[in-house]
């Protein structure tokens, strides 16, 4: 597969102040990334600058082998051949469907233009809808209207920013497989801005994590959550809880148990925590004493039940008040159980400061 | 509905204002309907024609003109890096505070046969008689419209600007993705888009063109406001100026109609303003030639005749022109401040009552008492002689009757008059004003007194008022400059030897002694300046 993007230690400031720092990226034709991060983590700069609309401060960017973006070497956007759908699909609202289709293609001959209109009114479901104004459309039905025109040109790049976030949350996994579908049998490479990790998982072939300007993680999204490199990452994907530890030797002592035989780079340290994901937890079944743990919250979810643990006997240093637990086993509010960590492959992170 | 609220002096107190506000106006076209056929078809057969003529193709000359003037000096100011910008923003707003007769006054004087600019071509070139060389006359109808399109222009101005600067940065964008620059997407995107809001202000200018009086009867062009004038003071002819005021609301109306089609129209504007990140680089020669057109504009808007105005004043004043000044200057205030004291407190009562009062008709006393602000000072005038007029008979006649001494025309023939029309014709300026000003006072606030005990009384002067202070006092300036500057209504309404800043003024104009009256006119550019100053801050944040 040919390579479509390359970005090399871009960086980009506003006023003197850093906004992107040091991102490199590589994106194969027909991948799609999912730039993911709270929100001022510099995701949309990054879309915007890849897009032209922000300059760059350093570094480089190459589009489809050919191009090069650098500082010295501007390409203004309509010479980028980049498509992009804006969160609020800024459609045209004076121009009718068809019309907002054809609207970067005006230097094709009529015939073609209409033939690739009409082409993508029928990929798109959109063949009724041709002649009516972006108002009198539903939000699916304008988002595809944006995608339709933002394909017309064929662009060799689709930059797609909260694709979703518009979206009826009802239907929006549906959606998300459509418009995946669509792209994959076009061989589009895509790149789409998100803060819902759903999102990634469903749609991006690839995911960034971004924080403060930088990218932390990049990667296949069961790779990232297999091995987060950093606490920002496990925390921003949610992928367990934080518990603290003693290390002394090779053991390993928590408030809910000890593992013996830790090998790997782990260390003592202010403010390091271990990864805990749900999976890695168990009730001991049966056991009536040793309870380490007590339930202060339940909450309902569609595979069972949620629960929140406190440590309930742990030396203060260890003491947690916060283990997710995932069981279909029902359980009191308040109630005094034994859990114990499955062995697994040790996650440990130091917690920063924010 | 709010219980306790629906007390009934409240109820009746707002329903007879608002109607007493309507009423002149329906009483006017009443009289104007009910006028005798023949009237309309010896009116037809001989000057309405020229009239309705006149007045359309002065509107349609100045709407064309403040087009031509408006939308660019927009386009520069939002769209590209023209010089001073910073500075003609606003520069830009001054001349809606200049009179347009004021103007035309001067350029008059400027540019006529005996003026300077004639004289020093005479000297130059060596001409001695008109004979000798061709010069535009400016005392016309496309002089008018040149004069009032001068003065008019800030309108298309402002609404087109801001229009550009509201619009979606995001479809600005939408375009360069699909291959257009930066200039080629103002044209097929920014342009279209603002086309609602240039045809609010061009539906804005036809109304005051229609309104003017002053400019035109100035230069001797006959308009239906003219007409009205002369046909009620020149002929005392009631009847028929109470017809031709009726042909003119019917104008009115369609413009009015046109407005708010157009106003419907602009649902484009977005949340996410255009930030300016892109403008249209212009080359060194066009940044020229887009700077002149802007400094033009705010030259013979603005500076140039408020330098005529200036240099007359350091000429010719003296301690009398100040004693006169200060005499008409009180008679003006005196009204200006009862219009706008009484119009705010009255737009207050219709403000509280449409929020407080939920029934389904609470908002009409709001709407009917705004229907006088599209109506010109001229047709006011001739709603409240045809209905105060004979209102003061009847009392005379009541007074008779019961062996009184006659009390005189005490409606009709003194400031009370001029007061009320001030009223109908500035009622919708301070109704948006406070009605926005209501709308930004959550609901709650209206429930959460009752729940503490509070009642109604005491809920309005310690939550409301103290809330819509700011909209209050905004409200009583506009009103009160407005009330400053209106011409047509007081000269056809004043009491005898009654002059107020404008009328006399308008009067030294006539006679073509301004010089007698510049500080006066200084005063009153001064007084129009200070809305604008109001809406360039409010523009800003």
């Amino acid at each position: 597969m040919s390579e479509i993007l390359n970005l090399q230690q871009v960086a980009v400031n506003f006023d003197d102040k850093s906004i992107l720092a040091d991102i490199s990226l590589r994106l194969a034709c027909g991948e799609i990334l999912g730039l993911l991060g709270p929100s001022g983590c510099g995701k949309t700069t990054l879309l915007n600058t890849l897009a032209g609309f922000v300059t760059l401060a350093g570094g480089e960017i190459q589009i489809d082998g050919d191009m090069l973006i650098s500082p010295g070497h501007d390409i203004a956007p309509e010479h980028r051949h980049i498509g992009m759908i804006f969160q609020d699909y800024a459609l045209f609202p004076h121009l009718t469907v068809a019309e907002n289709i054809a609207f970067g293609i005006t230097k094709l001959s009529k015939s073609e233009q209409n033939l690739r209109v009409n082409e993508l009114l029928a990929l798109l479901k959109l063949a009724e809808h041709s002649g009516r104004y972006p108002h009198q459309l539903s939000g699916g039905q304008q988002q595809r209207v944006a995608i339709a025109r933002a394909l017309a040109p064929r662009p060799k790049l689709l930059l797609l920013d909260e694709p979703f976030s518009n979206i009826d949350a009802r239907l929006r996994n549906e959606l998300m497989l459509e418009i995946r579908q669509l792209l994959k049998k076009l061989q589009m490479t895509a790149i789409f801005v998100t803060h819902n990790k759903d999102e990634v998982f469903t749609f991006a072939d690839k995911v960034a994590v971004m924080h403060e300007g930088k990218l932390l993680q990049l990667g296949k999204p069961a790779e990232v959550c297999l091995q987060p490199n950093c606490y920002q990452v496990a925390d921003f994907l949610q992928l367990g809880s934080w518990i603290p530890y003693a290390l002394s030797g090779n053991e390993l002592t928590t408030a809910i148990g000890r593992l013996t035989d830790v090998s790997g780079a782990l260390e003592n340290g202010e403010s390091r925590f271990l990864l805990i994901k749900p999976q890695d937890v168990e009730i001991c079944e049966g056991e009536t004493e040793g309870h380490n743990v007590i339930v202060n919250h339940i909450s309902v979810t569609e595979q069972g039940y949620h629960y929140h643990l406190a440590s309930s006997s742990a030396p203060a240093p260890l003491a947690f008040d916060q283990l997710s637990l995932y069981s279909p086993q029902i359980l009191a509010l308040g109630q005094n159980l034994k859990v114990q960590i499955k062995p697994h492959n040790l996650l440990v992170f130091t917690k920063d400061r924010h | 509905m709010i219980s306790g609220n629906n007390s009934k002096p409240w109820l009746t107190t707002t329903w007879l204002s608002a109607l007493a506000l309507l009423a002149p106006v329906l009483v006017m076209l009443l009289a104007g309907i009910g006028a005798p056929a023949d009237l309309f078809v010896h009116l037809w057969q001989t000057v309405l024609p020229d009239y309705i003529i006149n007045t359309l193709l002065l509107g349609a000359l100045v709407v064309v003109l403040s087009l031509c003037f408006g939308v660019p000096a927009a386009i520069f100011i939002a769209q590209t890096n023209v010089l001073g910008k910073k500075y003609l923003r606003w520069l830009l707003l001054l001349p809606l505070a200049m009179p347009a007769y004021l103007v035309a006054y001067l350029y008059t004087d400027l540019f006529d046969y005996a003026g300077p600019v004639q004289r020093f071509l005479r000297a130059s070139f060596g001409w001695s008689s008109p004979a000798d060389y061709w010069f535009f006359d400016l005392r016309t109808l496309p002089g008018a419209a040149v004069i009032l399109s001068l003065v008019l222009f800030p309108y298309v101005y402002m609404l087109a600007r801001t229009a550009f600067e509201q619009q979606d940065q995001n479809l600005l964008r939408a375009g360069r993705l699909l291959g257009l620059s930066t200039r080629q997407s103002f044209f097929k995107i920014a342009l279209p888009l603002a086309r609602p809001a240039v045809a609010v202000a061009a539906s804005l200018v036809l109304m005051e063109t229609l309104a003017d009086f002053a400019t035109v009867q100035y230069f001797a062009v006959n308009t239906l406001t003219t007409a009205i004038y002369d046909t009620w003071l020149g002929y005392g002819d009631l009847t028929s100026a109470n017809a031709l005021a009726s042909v003119l609301m019917l104008f009115i109306l369609f413009t009015v109609v046109a407005e708010q089609k157009s106003r419907a129209g602009q649902r484009h504007q977005s949340n996410r303003p255009n930030k300016q990140t892109e403008v249209i680089v212009l080359t060194p020669w066009q940044q020229a030639g887009a700077g002149i057109f802007c400094w033009f504009l705010v030259l013979a808007g603005f500076v140039l005749p408020l330098g005529l105005l200036l240099q007359m004043a350091f000429e010719y004043s003296d301690a009398e022109q100040l004693s006169q000044l200060m005499n008409t200057g009180k008679n003006s205030l005196e009204v200006a401040v009862y219009a706008a004291t009484l119009t705010v407190l009255l737009a207050l009562l219709f403000g509280l009552y449409r929020r407080l009062h939920r029934d389904r008709f609470a908002h009409v006393p709001q709407v009917i008492s705004g229907f006088g602000y599209a109506i010109p000072g001229t047709v006011i005038a001739m709603a409240m002689l045809a209905t105060f007029g004979p209102l003061d008979h009847w009392i005379n006649d009541l007074a008779e009757m019961l062996g009184w001494q006659s009390p005189g025309l005490v409606l009709s023939g003194s400031i009370f008059v001029i007061v009320f029309a001030f009223i109908v014709r500035f009622a919708a300026i301070a109704n948006g004003t406070i009605a926005s000003g209501i709308g930004q006072i959550p609901h709650s606030l209206d429930l959460a007194p009752a729940s503490l005990g509070v009642g109604l009384k005491k809920m309005l002067l310690k939550v409301h008022l103290p809330l819509l202070k700011p909209s209050l006092l905004v409200a009583w300036l506009l009103v009160f400059v407005e009330a400053m500057k209106e011409l047509p209504a007081v000269l056809l309404l004043r009491p005898f030897n009654f002059e107020t800043l404008s009328t006399q003024v308008y009067q030294l104009i006539s006679d073509e002694m301004l010089e007698q009256g510049a500080l006066g006119a200084i005063l009153i550019v001064l007084f129009g300046l200070l809305p604008i100053i109001w809406l360039n801050r409010t523009n800003s944040h």
